[in-house]
């Protein structure tokens, strides 16, 4: 670290032995565009020096030089001029458009390249397109917009984690998701919480949407592979707005709206037909000879079945009692931005507000951010991206069927509870569940996070070619987590209160140093040449504590609890260090071009002796469009094939595991003491992938129509698995660099711009990508056996995607004994009551789609407009979780907990064909198997914006640029392809549904005013 | 031109001289850990990880709750209504191999073990007597492991079939794939690291219970030997302890009283749980119980006909509640609010019955020390040492502490599986592949050396 330091200040020494020249005269002239009209902040340099200034508002420069001196005029996207300084002293320029500039220019990491000259696979995506979906965290704005990108919310809950998966998933153990690089800095963005039992909550969830520009997301090789070990799973570049020269321009963002349910939840059942069941039951198990003499009993004899009984039989209705309908979605933003002579800035705060469609769940954000850039002389750039904010989650228990979840309890409490008491306040209700709408009012459960990212560069155009710069990055997050159970009611009375509070700080620090040399060979040959180096520290400090026993209401800092329970710290740490060169070539006007990567990384997750590796990736393209024979092809505007080849790598493991090593974290008798904790293993390395990618892009009939086809495939080798071991060694795993997936798949994008004229426009588009996966290598035991890795409802073997369902297979319920019955060799013919005699096999795909879509639609007449997307997902399974309890004919829906209302066509008589075997009054053991696997595929309206642009005229009168005003819809409509899937397909990637808060639709109007 | 050229080469230079962040400046921190390569220097270390060894048996998934419950619910002494879903499969006898029960739990304490027990004495810093003190200790353990594993995996109950489970004396020894051990095998290997254990304890150290004891090693190996019904061994080994006179029987006026505190005369070795450190909501009495706020799990219930089994005298039944609709047990482990109970492992009452049942066994008086139980529980004296005597006395004494099941199949007895409304779903006769655990899947999968007990 202290090397790094030293290398900025030798950085910055080096700047300060720039001298000055001579100085002769003061030239002074006026830069025009071709229309005439002044064109501010031209940048006039005099060539082979430093010595440089800029235009003013209105096009004027001055500046000192010497005659015979070159004086060199540029700006961006327009062609570079130079004039040789003679006698006069006034030279007036005009700049003519550059045509190849343009080509758009795209971040696409280290450096922006122009679309002609990019070789890898990428997709940029707008910030009109990331503000149509309303959420806290701008990844779910990801979803359907880039072709081979899924996005699964892991919650409903907002400002939970997403899981994104780019181009299916190249990892068994090790993470699979993309790296996330915020102007140019690499930063962590996953899951904040300190809890594994309470929502997630995004670090990326505290960035405000509206501050963000573009993203670009990253694909293959050779886009990725100047990440190295960082860039196997995609990379999503976030580039923030900066100012841009002129007055300053405010901008006033606004959108207000409720949220429910994307799709009908199940519906539980209600006493009355729990009752009916219940009997039922009981006759089935030979308990009674009538449905009556049992319904008699139950009603005499279940204490809570006669309290209801003599009450009148009045239903609770929890679903309803537990759902927020309507919940307010709400966010404001305000910026401001310009820029003078030599500085631009952007400044914005944001507010954004979300309750979840649970009671008692809900989210705030308050952030403000300052982008400022100065020039401290015109070829030393200094700037400064700065972005805080605070966000507050009213977080609850959902990661699984706790019984104090109002998630839980929609479908876990009986029924024959009721939520009020007659005087209409919640009801102090005995039994496991305690009444939701007492604990969500009494106890917490809360989420703090503050992160402040600060990312500052000093660029220097050195000249001749040369540039440097340096780059320094904070991001510093800051999160508490507390939880407070009431001394009153619940799980907190023996205890009298309990409470914790957790505190993390988490501080990453990134240097970047660079060189770049831009160089010509008669000018049909152009090179540009990158050599950085960086280097990133993640430390980790954690405390935390817990107490119970609180002598009153209202208390619930550790300071007040009478008896101090745990108390925990710890700190970890990992580093990143790098090397990476960079080469572009671009031959003939960018005809041909040659890309070239090579990245050294090393990463304290492995031992001192594999601690380095060595990525690379090679691509080209050629455009073809530039080709003579193409030239006079008048419909072909744009063509380009694309081919790449890259090895990028994946260190996404958990820390220190290499090391055999003793954990401290047990404790006996009051004393401390050890016990081993990791198996360790010194050969750990790189997990490896390696990419080849081909693609062509094109663009016909005046880019009416343009669109892309590729093609990828993704060796990934060396995984780092957990191999499972014989638990004999007190160990259930050891990573190893074993195993070997494929992933494969074709992406197309295609958009029609149909109608393009100034009052009307119409264009339509759309991208596919399909993934296939494949797992090609697994260790083997001494044996010459294959270690499969095999949970209840999944297995990981080679042939198959990993971790594809794998289960007895249901046959069905037989019509004539009402019993469920399998498949004895999993696949047809005989069938067994018994499902230990059920062979379990592979049922077919995995969790992850192997089909993602996307389509949308943009129409506008004289300032109105339709904007809308939709989103498909297919090929994937999804297993219910929870279906012992609430999905199954045992006593557990009838007696215990609740079920769903599907269960009523349940078996009753001989003869009877029903989806649900005959009830029993017993509990049943878990068994899982393919009844409850269900295709996931779905089809949903992810956005609608039907909206106005005032007319800039009318808006001009009032003092205002422009102004518009919308009504927008999210998820309004969802296809689901299996009827018998209760639960929103869209999950997070764990396969199984579960009591987390559900996809939500919203309404929302907004507003958007420039002035 | 030359100026420019002579600045980008100085830019390289000095980029260049950013020079690396070596491979050292890369190595992580270990703040909670430490490597196990190069921290057992010295006795202390030794003791340490023997402290480590018994957090991990106190851990729910071992003597926290598992191993005790899951036999309990099998007996007829208790089974699951399924409050919250808990070991009602069980007690249904409807379990297969997806679930890893003590597996995992006691190898992870047999590893542990065996770096205590592996490690060179000679090379260690501090007292090497209380070295050897506590590599016997951890011996006992490495026993008391392997004795769980083979009573709920091994093929002795089933009716055909020899096999045990591996027996492991290496951390990370050179066979990471073992087989499995014959039941003669692992029960020669249990017997061994006991006597070995003997011999290196020194009494002297024994200043808690929470730790295995010199004669709690003899407790331990009566255990094991009337489970094998090797009755010689077991009287002698219970006779050491009995004769002792380092515990008693606990009194009647006591009995009850004794389970709220810990270390009572009676009790030979106990995990220590406390206020900071036990096994929670996971635990025992959270299984046991149900609070009058609603709070506990409480879905294990005595069945009915235990109440039968005490006279209306017998201070035992204090430890039942009737009030309910269920009998439940509030009386052992009853803390149910901060978990604070040791959990006694090795009573000196349950070593008396053992003596009694080998001197019957054996032709000797064991009238004598199976009436030391009645006396001192307000019960009638037995007229007789019958094995029935004493296996009812050993049901009325040793209720909910997770003997029953195995006194049940040792004496060969018809087993049944209970449904959450206390009905009879099934009779098991004996034997019945049932009564040996299935090998974890995660084992099956992992080593495939590993044979799977016949039935899953």
């Amino acid at each position: 670290m202290k090397k790094s330091l030293q290398g900025l200040l030798t950085l910055l020494l080096v700047l300060v032995v720039q001298i000055g020249f001579a100085q002769e005269k003061t030239v002074t002239g006026t830069v025009l565009d071709e229309d005439g009209l002044p064109l501010p902040g031209v940048n006039v340099i005099e060539q082979g020096t430093s010595n440089g200034t800029q235009t003013d508002f209105d096009g004027n420069y001055s500046i000192s030089v010497a005659p015979g001196d070159v004086l060199v005029f540029s700006y961006v996207g327009f062609q570079q001029q130079t004039i040789t300084v003679g006698s006069s002293n006034v030279y007036n320029v005009s700049l003519l458009v550059d045509a190849a500039a343009l080509d758009e220019v795209v971040v696409t990491g280290y450096v922006t390249q122009k679309k002609s000259d990019i070789t890898g696979s990428l997709v940029e995506v707008s910030e009109e397109k990331l503000t149509e979906y309303a959420a806290a965290s701008v990844d779910q704005a990801l979803q359907g917009n880039v072709a081979g990108l899924a996005v699964s919310a892991s919650s409903g809950t907002p400002g939970s984690v997403a899981n994104i998966r780019i181009r299916g998933i190249s990892s068994i153990t090790a993470g699979n998701e993309p790296l996330y690089v915020i102007d140019g800095v690499p930063v962590n963005n996953g899951n904040a919480s300190a809890s594994a039992a309470t929502s997630s909550i995004s670090a990326l969830a505290a960035i405000d949407q509206s501050t963000i520009e573009s993203i670009t997301v990253l694909k293959d090789a050779s886009a990725t592979a100047q990440y190295g070990a960082r860039g196997a799973n995609g990379v999503i570049l976030i580039t923030t707005k900066g100012g841009k020269y002129g007055t300053t321009r405010f901008n006033f963002t606004s959108q207000v709206g409720f949220q429910n349910d994307a799709i009908e939840q199940p519906t539980p059942l209600t006493n009355a037909q729990r009752i009916v069941l219940a009997s039922e039951a009981y006759v089935n198990d030979g308990f009674f000879a009538t449905e009556a003499e049992a319904e008699d009993f139950l009603v005499n004899n279940s204490a809570l079945f006669a309290q209801w009984d003599q009450a009148g039989r009045p239903e609770s209705n929890w679903q309803q009692v537990l759902r927020n309908p309507d919940a307010l979605f709400q966010q404001y933003s305000l910026s401001a931005s310009g820029g003078g002579e030599d500085n631009r800035f952007f400044a914005s705060i944001g507010y954004l507000e979300q309750e979840a469609t649970v009671i008692g769940s809900s989210f705030e954000r308050i952030s403000g951010s300052l982008n400022f850039s100065k020039d401290f002389s015109p070829s030393l750039k200094f700037s400064s991206n700065n972005t805080a904010s605070y966000s507050f989650q009213d977080a609850f228990l959902e990661l699984s069927a706790y019984f104090d979840s109002p998630r839980t309890a929609t479908y876990f409490m009986n029924p024959l509870r009721q939520p009020y008491n007659e005087d209409g306040t919640p009801a102090e209700i005995g039994g496991a569940l305690p009444n939701p709408l007492i604990s969500t009012r009494d106890n917490f459960n809360e989420n703090r996070f503050t992160r402040i990212i600060s990312g500052n560069s000093l660029d220097w155009e050195i000249g001749g070619g040369f540039s440097a710069g340096a780059k320094f990055n904070v991001d510093l997050q800051l999160y508490n987590y507390r939880t407070y159970t009431n001394r009153n009611y619940g799980y907190g009375v023996p205890t009298s209160g309990d409470a914790s509070q957790y505190d993390r700080t988490n501080a990453f620090y990134v240097f970047q140093n660079y060189l770049n040399y831009d160089f010509e060979i008669n000018a049909d040959h152009r090179f540009d040449v990158k050599v950085l180096q960086e280097y990133q520290a993640s430390r980790s400090y954690f405390l935390g504590g817990a107490g119970n026993n609180f002598a009153d209401d209202g208390l619930f800092y550790l300071a007040s609890a009478g008896t101090p329970t745990s108390v925990t710290s710890s700190f970890s740490d990992w580093y990143m260090g790098a090397y990476l060169g960079l080469l572009q070539y671009s031959a003939f006007d960018s005809r041909y071009v040659l890309n070239l990567s090579y990245r050294k990384e090393g990463n304290s997750r492995f031992a001192a002796d594999n601690r380095w590796g060595d990525f690379y990736s090679v691509g080209a393209a050629w455009n073809l469009h530039k080709e003579n024979f193409l030239a006079d092809a008048g419909a072909i505007d744009y063509l380009k094939l694309r081919g790449s080849y890259g090895v990028t790598g994946n260190a996404n493991i958990g820390l220190n595991n290499y090391q055999s090593l003793f954990t401290y974290g047990v404790d006996y008798n009051g004393e401390g003491a050890q016990a081993v904790s990791t198996f360790g293993n010194n050969d750990l390395s790189w997990e490896i992938n390696k990419t080849f990618d081909v693609g062509l892009e094109f663009g016909f009939f005046q880019n009416a129509l343009t669109g892309s086809i590729a093609y990828f495939n993704r060796d990934s080798e060396d995984l780092l698995l957990d191999v499972p071991l014989s638990q004999t060694t007190g160990f259930a795993t050891q990573t190893q660099n074993i195993g070997e997936l494929n992933n494969q798949g074709f992406e197309f994008q295609l958009t029609a711009n149909i109608i393009d004229t100034e009052d009307v426009g119409l264009s339509i588009g759309g991208n596919l990508a399909t993934v296939e996966n494949e797992v090609t290598k697994l260790p083997l035991d001494p044996n010459g056996i294959e270690r499969t890795i095999t949970t209840t409802i999944t297995r990981i073997e080679t042939g198959h995607p990993v971790r594809e369902y794998y289960m007895p297979t249901w046959a069905g319920v037989n019509p004539e004994t009402g019993n469920d019955e399998w498949y004895v060799n999993g696949v047809d013919g005989e069938t067994t009551t018994n499902f230990n005699d059920a062979e379990a096999v592979f049922q077919g795909g995995n969790s992850i789609p192997t089909i993602t879509a996307g389509m949308n639609l943009n129409f506008n007449f004289k300032g109105f407009f339709i904007n809308a997307q939709g989103y498909y997902a297919g090929g994937h399974k999804i297993y219910e979780g929870w279906h012992l309890y609430l999905h199954q004919t045992n006593g557990f829906p009838i007696l215990a907990y609740n079920g769903y209302q599907s269960l009523l066509d349940r078996w009753q008589e001989p003869g009877d064909v029903a989806r649900h075997s005959k009830f029993t009054s017993a509990g049943q053991p878990w068994q899982r198997h393919s009844k409850y696997l269900y295709d996931a595929d779905f089809l949903r309206l992810r956005t609608v914006t039907v909206g106005y642009d005032l007319p800039s005229t009318a808006m001009e009168q009032i003092g205002m640029t422009s102004a518009r005003i919308y009504v927008r819809g999210n998820n309004l409509a969802t296809w689901v392809k299996d009827d018998n899937l209760l639960y929103d397909p869209e999950q997070d990637l764990g396969g199984e549904t579960g009591l987390e808060t559900p996809p939500t639709k919203a309404v929302l109007v907004g507003v958007n005013l420039t002035f | 031109m030359k100026k420019i050229i002579y600045k980008g080469l100085i830019m390289a230079i000095s980029v260049g001289a950013i020079s690396s962040c070596t491979t050292e400046d890369l190595d992580p921190t270990l703040a909670q850990n430490k490597s196990v390569e190069q921290s057992v220097n010295n006795v202390g270390n030794l003791f340490s990880i023997l402290k480590g060894v018994h957090s991990l048996m106190s851990e729910s998934g071992y003597y926290g709750q598992d191993v005790i419950i899951t036999n309990e619910v099998r007996s007829d002494n208790t089974f699951s209504i399924g409050n919250s879903g808990r070991y009602t499969t069980e007690s249904q006898y409807l379990y297969n191999n997806n679930t890893d029960l003590i597996w995992n739990n006691a190898y992870e304490v047999i590893a542990n073990a065996n770096i205590i027990i592996n490690a060179n004495l000679e090379n260690l810093e501090g007292d090497v007597d209380y070295g050897a003190h506590v590599q016997g200790q951890a011996t006992a353990i490495r026993a008391l492991a392997h004795f769980d594993l083979l009573r709920e995996y091994g093929q002795q109950h089933t009716g055909s079939g020899n096999l045990g489970v591996p027996i492991v004396t290496e951390y990370k020894g050179d066979n990471l794939f073992p087989a499995r051990n014959t039941i003669e095998e692992v029960k020669a290997a249990i017997y061994s690291d006991l006597e070995m254990a003997y011999s290196m304890m020194d009494s002297q150290y024994d200043d808690s219970k929470v730790y295995i004891s010199k004669l709690g090693v003899k407790a331990l190996e009566s255990r094991v030997a009337v489970y094998f019904g090797d009755w010689t061994r077991a009287r002698d080994a219970a006779e050491i302890v009995v004769n002792s006179g380092e515990y008693s029987v606990i009194s009647a006026d006591s009995y009850v009283d004794s389970w709220q505190g810990d270390g009572g005369v009676n009790v030979i070795f106990e995990l220590a749980a406390s206020q900071v450190d036990n096994a929670g909501i996971n635990g025992l009495a959270y299984m046991y119980q149900i609070n009058a706020d609603g709070s506990g799990y409480g879905d294990v219930v005595a069945r009915p006909e235990v109440l039968g089994i005490y006279e209306d005298s017998d201070v035992r039944l204090g430890i039942l509640d009737t009030s309910g609709d269920w009998i439940r047990n509030t009386g052992k482990y009853p803390d149910n609010v901060n978990f604070t109970n040791n959990i006694p492992l090795i009573r000196f009452e349950e070593v008396v019955l053992n003596y009694a049942e080998a001197l019957m066994e054996t032709g000797g008086d064991a009238l004598t020390q199976l009436n030391k139980l009645p006396a001192n529980r307000g019960a009638s004296l037995y007229a007789a040492a019958t094995k029935d005597n004493i296996l009812l006395e050993r049901r009325r004494e040793l209720i909910f502490e997770g003997f029953r099941f195995d006194d049940q199949l040792r004496t060969g007895m018809t087993m049944e599986a209970v449904g959450t409304d206390g009905m009879i779903m099934e009779t098991i006769d004996y034997p019945s592949y049932l009564f040996a655990w299935p090998i974890p899947l995660s084992e099956m999968n992992a080593n495939s050396n590993m044979v799977q007990n016949d039935g899953y």
